[in-house]
């Protein structure tokens, strides 16, 4: 083939694809289309699998114009990555949608639901100390431990700070498991509760309406005080509140109507193909890949446990028993938790509707790990010149 | 120092401060909700709308 290729140079310009394809590419174009056919077939976050699976195609294909990264001839997802990804912008945009997306009231009905939501973060935490055992450094257990707080956008901002080679499989490992969160978390309570505990019922007494003057404070003082607490938090929580604060501002209601939808449509699109791009054979391939894939899974199991034995806790010096389900609820990937859990809850007696409460310690998961995120962010350079 | 003597160092230094930190959004947070109370109009919306 050499000898063909120095005879005729030309030919090397019309092969190059079939000439530079190794194993590993075709195994990560069967990657990626386990992605797409988990979007498309099984509908697991569509809108973010789909791109994902893509670009990993795309940038798997020898040579790809698409991931050039020789000057002036720079692919799209090169420059996509520099800048949205590299830069963090993507993650704090998806944060705006967001929180123009989220309605806090339930949680300030009853702020106590956020302590199940900063039990829920024990994952982060736990994972963190699991993935040292295995050998990752410090920068990368934290990142990998990120993956409990079960928020793609801060998965992906910690990610891109302090371990830029893992972000294609943390990004996939996060959304992966957001979306398996009905099989994963209903296995875990069950065996951490009996049945008694999951048929407690919780009323709906002395529920004060929120005001609009309250809703429309609550982003403010909120990033307020996170912001002094962990200045570096501020472009997430400060992200989530501004998008929260033009929807509950009431007189910016197309800003707030595009942030919901063509910025969260635009950037999803975008962040999701982007980090397909990232997903190189010679970056994914790897025995790190599969460790990130179930430590993924370890996270979110020590999430579910973290927030029921709390509420467990809890019900030991309280009289007002709380169904220890919901603390499983404090984890960030909402609407979808509250859901599972309530569902929970009616399958073990049909006529217990806890989906209010779930969703309110939901909500509060939004918040509680976007907090724990800013802590991590704080504390990895710190611990690290240890 | 080793990496998991770190991540132990942080997760000591984070859970507490993640709990401080939820403990005041807490108490702010029912101190907003009082200092604001929903007019009666809005009770009878939100009421309508659930």
């Amino acid at each position: 083939m050499e000898a063909l290729i120095q005879q005729y140079p030309w030919l090397d310009e019309l092969l190059m694809g079939f000439i530079g394809l190794s194993w590993k590419h075709v195994v990560m174009w069967g990657i990626g289309a386990l992605l797409i056919w988990l979007a498309a077939a099984k509908d697991y976050e569509p809108a973010l699998l789909l791109p994902i699976g893509f670009g990993a195609v795309l940038a798997n294909i020898p040579h790809s114009s698409a991931v050039s990264q020789v000057k002036g001839e720079e692919g799209f997802l090169f420059v996509l990555y520099n800048a949205g990804i590299g830069n963090e912008l993507f993650p704090v945009l998806i944060f705006v949608a967001i929180g123009a997306m989220c309605d806090f009231a339930p949680l300030i009905r009853n702020p106590k639901v956020m302590l199940f939501a900063a039990a829920a973060q024990f994952g982060i935490f736990a994972t963190a100390v699991a993935a040292t055992f295995l050998g990752f450094s410090f920068e990368h257990a934290s990142s990998i431990g990120i993956i409990g707080a079960a928020d793609g956008p801060t998965t992906i901002y910690v990610a891109s700070r302090f371990a830029v080679e893992l972000l294609g499989p943390l990004s996939v490992a996060a959304y992966c498991y957001m979306s398996l969160v009905p099989v994963i978390q209903p296995p875990v309570i069950n065996a951490i509760t009996t049945k008694a505990e999951r048929q407690i019922r919780m009323g709906y007494e002395n529920v004060v309406p929120v005001s609009q003057t309250t809703k429309f404070l609550f982003p403010i003082m909120i990033t307020l005080i996170a912001g002094m607490v962990a200045p570096i938090s501020v472009a997430l929580i400060g992200s989530l509140m501004f998008g929260n604060l033009i929807k509950e501002s009431g007189v910016t209601e197309n800003l707030s109507a595009c942030a919901e939808n063509e910025l969260a449509n635009l950037v999803t699109l975008l962040l999701g193909i982007t980090i397909g791009g990232t997903m190189e054979a010679e970056r994914f391939l790897n025995i790190q890949v599969l460790l990130i894939m179930a430590l993924g899974a370890v996270a979110f199991v020590f999430d579910t446990a973290g927030g029921v034995f709390f509420a467990k806790l809890m019900n030991m010096f309280s009289s007002t028993k709380i169904n220890p389900m919901i603390g499983a609820c404090g984890i960030s990937a909402f609407p979808m938790s509250g859901r599972v859990i309530a569902k929970m809850a009616l399958k073990e007696d049909p006529t217990n509707f806890i989906i209010q409460h779930a969703i309110g310690v939901n909500v509060a998961g939004q918040v509680a790990s976007v907090v724990a995120g800013g802590l991590v962010l704080a504390l990895i350079p710190a611990l690290a010149k240890m | 120092m080793t990496a998991t003597a770190k991540a132990l160092l942080m997760m000591g230094i984070a859970l507490p401060v993640m709990f401080l930190v939820i403990s005041i959004f807490m108490v702010a947070t029912s101190a907003l909700h009082k200092a604001f109370p929903a007019p009666a109009e809005e009770e009878n919306d939100e009421e309508d709308d659930d």
